[in-house]
């Protein structure tokens, strides 16, 4: 029984050393914390002690729990290592002055003489918003198709006929869903393209989806934007010029989405669609 | 004139119109897009510009992503840096005020400046905002913080740390601006 009760304050002991041992595993990742975020003096924080410490540690550990504090705190101590080396590299260039030398300056400084001292270190970036007549054209063209607000605010009317379900062959007839798979359709597109390109490496984008119907010109525009999306051509926006081109890769890039990316919104009404096959035919 | 020196100065014209009017939503251009418009020595035309700019107070400031200068930059560093069009020489005190900002406004953003880079570019929202309440209301703090933030000139993160921003970093000549305030006779 005595042994029991012997080994039973044991066991409480050990408990109670984990438990102030894993509360100093708290502490040192408080403390890194707060000299991380409050720009505080790194070299206050005593890493080799530290280090000591969690070695001394180490072989206590025996739940998970212990082991994730445990990296934590190594992590927090490189971070504060990684500080220490940034606050040499500052305090060592003619960047660096005291903060609170800083701090009791401004204090004692008048809202006068900050300004004239903000005047003399300030290089405003100059900068000009304009529009080009081509942009105007889109805004009164936008302005002109646009329906007034009263008409757009109308109720749908109620379906006269009895609602029944469309069945798949439906569906095929209108071209809502295909026989063929979208990467199949996408993949077909993009032969086109490059047989369309042969040996000129690029080609204007307008005249390649441009086409005879509007809906058609719509539809190659949507199949070209995942062509560009999943890395089976490349779009060149030329900005000065107002030109776009497409070159097709020889085979389709791979990781497209890991890379960084940029949207281009391209817009295509009935009159630009006029224009441009106008222009095409001539 | 050369037909080489005719395409240069084509270029050169190329160059001002990209850097001068404002494509993005934050002005400037990558060098990676400059490099894109212009070709491979988009370096030397950028030059060219700014010797022309020279004559009129401004110049091409390039603003590396650390925020310091590198020694001997890489092409690398140069691609992913910002290009701007910035005033040479400072603004008189008169025209500041013609800028449209007002005076204890300056002020305020002088002092969060300062204090953040004397923090090594980086301080709590609260340290900042206690020391602007020394002297500008409360509700006249939060504004200011929040604007300042809303023009470029300050970032926050999510744990309310204040930082110094692109426009910051491209406007403020950080070095001048501590040396003015310590030169200052209290």
């Amino acid at each position: 029984m005595e042994g029991k009760s012997q080994g039973k304050v044991k066991g409480s002991r050990i408990k109670r050393k984990k438990i102030t041992d894993r509360e100093r595993l708290l502490r040192i990742i408080s403390l890194c914390l707060s000299v991380e975020y409050k720009s505080g003096d790194p070299f206050k924080v005593e890493v080799r002690n530290i280090l000591d410490s969690l070695r001394r540690y180490l072989p206590h550990w025996k739940i998970l729990e212990d082991f994730t504090l445990d990296a934590e705190a190594l992590n927090s101590i490189a971070s504060i290592i990684s500080l220490q080396g940034n606050w040499i590299i500052n305090r060592s260039t003619s960047l660096y002055v005291d903060p609170l030398l800083i701090e009791l300056h401004i204090k004692m400084i008048d809202t006068e003489k900050l300004v004239n001292i903000f005047s003399k270190s300030w290089h405003p970036i100059v900068e000009m918003e304009g529009l080009s007549k081509k942009r105007v054209e889109e805004a009164v063209d936008y302005w002109n198709q646009l329906i007034p607000l009263d008409e757009r605010r109308l109720k749908l009317p109620t379906p006269s006929a009895a609602l029944n379900s469309t069945s798949l062959q439906e569906l095929l007839k209108m071209k809502i869903m295909s026989n063929e798979s979208f990467n199949d359709t996408l993949y077909t597109f993009w032969q086109k393209l490059r047989e369309t390109v042969s040996d000129r490496k690029k080609i204007s984008y307008w005249s390649f989806i441009v086409s005879d119907t509007y809906d058609e010109t719509i539809y190659r525009a949507y199949l070209t934007s995942f062509l560009v999306t999943y890395g089976y051509a490349h779009m060149e926006v030329n900005r000065i010029e107002e030109e776009i081109f497409l070159i097709p890769y020889e085979n389709p890039k791979k990781n497209v989405f890991t890379e960084q990316t940029i949207s281009i919104p391209i817009a295509i009404d009935r009159n630009l669609w006029k224009s441009k096959r106008e222009s095409d035919s001539r | 004139m050369s037909n080489d020196t005719a395409a240069y100065m084509r270029r050169v014209k190329k160059a001002a119109k990209i850097l001068f009017y404002k494509r993005h939503r934050q002005p400037g251009v990558k060098g990676w897009e400059l490099r894109k418009t212009l070709g491979k020595n988009y370096l030397s035309i950028i030059e060219l510009l700014n010797r022309q700019l020279e004559n009129l107070d401004f110049e091409v400031k390039i603003v590396y992503e650390t925020g310091e200068k590198p020694e001997d930059p890489t092409n690398e560093q140069l691609k992913q840096a910002r290009f701007y069009v910035t005033l040479k020489k400072p603004l008189s005190k008169s025209e500041l005020v013609l800028s449209g900002w007002r005076v204890d406004d300056v002020a305020a953003l002088t002092v969060a400046i300062a204090y953040i880079i004397s923090k090594q570019g980086k301080a709590p929202r609260k340290e900042v905002e206690e020391i602007l309440r020394e002297k500008f209301p409360k509700w006249r703090v939060d504004y200011n913080l929040n604007r300042f933030q809303r023009r470029g000139y300050l970032n926050q993160d999510d744990s309310g740390i204040l930082y110094l921003n692109w426009r910051a970093r491209a406007e403020i000549d950080q070095q001048t601006l501590l040396k003015l305030i310590l030169a200052e006779k209290t």
